[in-house]
């Protein structure tokens, strides 16, 4: 037991005195936090609009208004023509087509007539998944208040456009528990390095020849890296309140619970990336190619739903998804990818399967 | 120095008296071990008496890490009986581990931490400990105790591994190659520090491949090759077995001519070296007068004449057909 703290003390001691582990472990991700909110709750979130009128009325005009008023978008006039060579030369996110007609179909629809609906065209770019997304989403909300304005539901009118203003805000709440999701999990798979660093330099082996048990070394390097989660946690998430405005809707234990799931699943990770390296260069080279698809196949920076099928497969089996799923619901209510449940099964799975394999391929020396 | 040596060996000077002190301390029964194709222990036997500094010596990749590694612990013979102060280390490795203290050959330390912290951190990981402080002094350590130990100089690195095989205040110590990359002063100090380790009861097992090192500190040696020992004894034991005569050494430069020096009175044998002649001989003043004679008559005399007994490295010469060189 002494020697478990003692150890433990070491280990930290030497991890707040290694400038580079710092530095990625805990200013990394607050850059990209603070990165990540820049773009999504800054000036960016104002789209760019091309607003093309054919029909030319009092009704259409109208609508524009209410664009301009409510939705985080900028408009810019212009003919069909004159908006395609804008969007292309990237001045405009989207385009807005108000077809001809539009003054006519209202009339006769007030008039009780049970006339055709008029279609409203918005232009995207799906090489932009993102805005083009976000445009959807603002354009079709806003054409369907509009719906319910001309139709006279004019209370739900407000309460709709209150929604489509936090999209903005939505972004960095999709990314921050992202980001903390993360950092957990290069946190774990880093575990690796230290660890073949120790090996290699026969510190392990040094160790071996105390008294020491062995449960005690992968105690102490669990307890470290539990703690570093926790510190993370608290950095990630309290720049995520306090500078960018998220609003933590969760259950704190829950959120907690998670957070120690993920730390532990992705340690054993690294335990396994220990067993199979050789060398500390070896076991850089294999966390780079686990954490590289890890990082862009979970949905942490990339919503799921935006990727084609086949790579959503493959997000099926991988356990960031579930840790970003699972904090995402927890800390911001984002939509479930999966339930907390089976969030937490898969995370557990992960972690059996990997202690398994790290049991019985690590070597000590 | 050896007065002091004596008593601790009587008494157990500040280990006080041990149960198990008048057994062998370390008793290694035919010990194998295999790394794949490459046999590097091959059928290993030997016994270290309470308080003795016993060495094995021999080229590197002779077998002796490995033979010491597993009376550590550290690694299981494929067969063969290794026990440690009375306890099989197969079977009792978690308390002999508490008693003895080790040196491993590559100094294996936490960059990060300073000298104290990393002599505390082990000292915890043991029941009975040595103030560190008395181990920062051991090894002349105090200047450097609040540095890093990664900015430490190649002989402060293997001052502190001494020095961490010292902190559980132990019965039996195994220093690894202690003096490599040391110079000839700091290499010096080192055996200071063995000698008094003895004076305080402890048994030492070492390994070297320095001769030097071997004769001026170790009470018994082992010869060992190719995962064999080849002889056992002291060091004038092992000398004695092989080499009566002594040996008449000057420079071959205006030497007479071997077919000479082979008839002088005394004389078994002559080896010429790179630019010495050496002449063996169990009648030391018949053949240096006959020499003189030789040379006084040529109107010469002999360059840095010398007169020694046969060394450690005759004796592995004579034992491999080999020198025994860095």
């Amino acid at each position: 037991m002494r020697g478990l703290v003692a150890l433990t003390a070491a280990n930290l001691r030497s991890f707040t005195r290694d400038r580079a582990a710092l530095f990625w472990t805990f200013f990394f991700p607050v850059i990209f936090v603070i990165l990540f909110g820049t773009i999504f709750a800054g000036g960016s979130s104002d789209y760019g609009l091309g607003w093309v009128d054919e029909d030319g009325t009092q009704p259409a005009a109208m609508l524009r208004e209410a664009f301009a008023a409510n939705a985080p978008v900028e408009l810019t006039d212009g003919t069909l023509e004159e908006s395609r060579e804008r969007m292309s030369s990237g001045e405009l996110d989207a385009i807005l087509v108000i077809p001809q007609g539009l003054a006519a179909a209202i009339d006769a629809a007030q008039g009780g007539g049970g006339q055709a609906p008029v279609a409203v065209t918005i232009i995207t770019d799906p090489s932009r998944s993102g805005t083009s997304q976000a445009v959807q989403q603002i354009a079709t909300g806003l054409v369907m208040a509009a719906n319910l304005q001309l139709s006279g539901a004019t209370p739900i009118l407000t309460v709709d456009l209150e929604t489509l203003q936090t999209t903005g805000l939505n972004s960095v709440s999709f990314f921050v528990p992202s980001i903390l999701a993360m950092a957990l999990m290069q946190l774990g798979i880093f575990a690796a390095i230290p660890l073949v660093e120790q090996r290699e330099k026969l510190i392990l082996k040094r160790l071996n020849a105390t008294p020491l048990p062995r449960w005690t070394l992968v105690g102490s390097n669990v307890i470290v890296r539990l703690l570093i989660a926790a510190a993370q946690t608290v950095i990630i998430v309290g720049i995520g309140v306090a500078v960018l405005g998220v609003e933590v809707v969760g259950n704190w234990a829950l959120i907690a619970g998670f957070v120690v799931l993920g730390a532990l699943s992705f340690t054993a990770i690294g335990y396994v990336i220990a067993s199979f390296a050789r060398t500390e260069e070896a076991a850089n080279g294999m966390t780079q190619i686990v954490q590289l698809p890890l990082m862009f196949l979970s949905g942490i920076f990339f919503p799921l739903e935006v990727m084609p099928e086949w790579l959503r497969g493959i997000a099926t089996f991988l356990p960031l998804t579930y840790l970003g799923d699972a904090l995402r619901q927890t800390m911001v209510g984002g939509t479930p990818f999966a339930p907390l449940g089976v969030d937490a099964l898969v995370l557990a799975g992960w972690l059996v399967v990997t202690l398994g394999i790290s049991a019985r391929f690590f070597r000590w020396q | 120095m050896s007065q002091s040596v004596a008593t601790a060996r009587g008494s157990g000077a500040t280990l006080g008296a041990r149960p198990d002190a008048t057994g062998p301390v370390i008793r290694v029964g035919d010990v194998h071990k295999a790394y794949g194709s490459i046999q590097a222990v091959d059928g290993v036997s030997f016994e270290v008496a309470p308080g003795e500094i016993f060495g094995l010596l021999g080229p590197n990749g002779a077998g002796k890490t490995t033979t010491m590694e597993m009376i550590e612990g550290l690694h299981p013979p494929d067969a063969g009986t290794i026990e440690v102060l009375g306890l099989d280390v197969r079977r009792h490795a978690p308390q002999i581990k508490h008693r003895i203290g080790v040196q491993l050959q590559t100094a294996a330390l936490y960059p990060q931490l300073t000298v104290e912290e990393l002599l505390s951190l082990f000292g915890s990981f043991y029941a009975r400990q040595r103030p560190v402080d008395r181990v920062i002094e051991d090894l002349e350590l105090g200047e450097k105790r609040a540095a890093q130990t990664k900015t430490l100089s190649g002989g402060q690195r293997q001052r502190l591994s001494v020095a961490l095989a010292l902190v559980n205040d132990p019965e039996v110590v195994f220093l690894d190659e202690p003096t490599t990359g040391l110079d000839p002063a700091a290499r010096q100090g080192l055996w200071q520090v063995v000698r008094r380790m003895q004076g305080e009861g402890r048994t030492i097992l070492m390994t070297t491949h320095y001769m030097e090192e071997a004769e001026a500190l170790c009470d018994r040696l082992a010869i060992m090759d190719h995962g064999r020992i080849l002889d056992l004894g002291t060091v004038d034991e092992l000398i004695g077995r092989r080499f009566q005569e002594r040996g008449v050494r000057f420079l071959r430069r205006d030497a007479p001519p071997g077919e000479q020096l082979r008839g002088l009175a005394g004389v078994t044998r002559v080896v010429e070296e790179d630019d010495e002649v050496v002449l063996f001989t169990r009648d030391v003043p018949a053949t240096v007068g006959a020499l003189l004679e030789v040379t006084t008559g040529a109107g010469t005399e002999p360059a840095d004449l010398m007169i020694r007994r046969a060394s450690l490295e005759d004796v592995f010469l004579d034992l491999t057909g080999r020198a025994l060189r860095d």
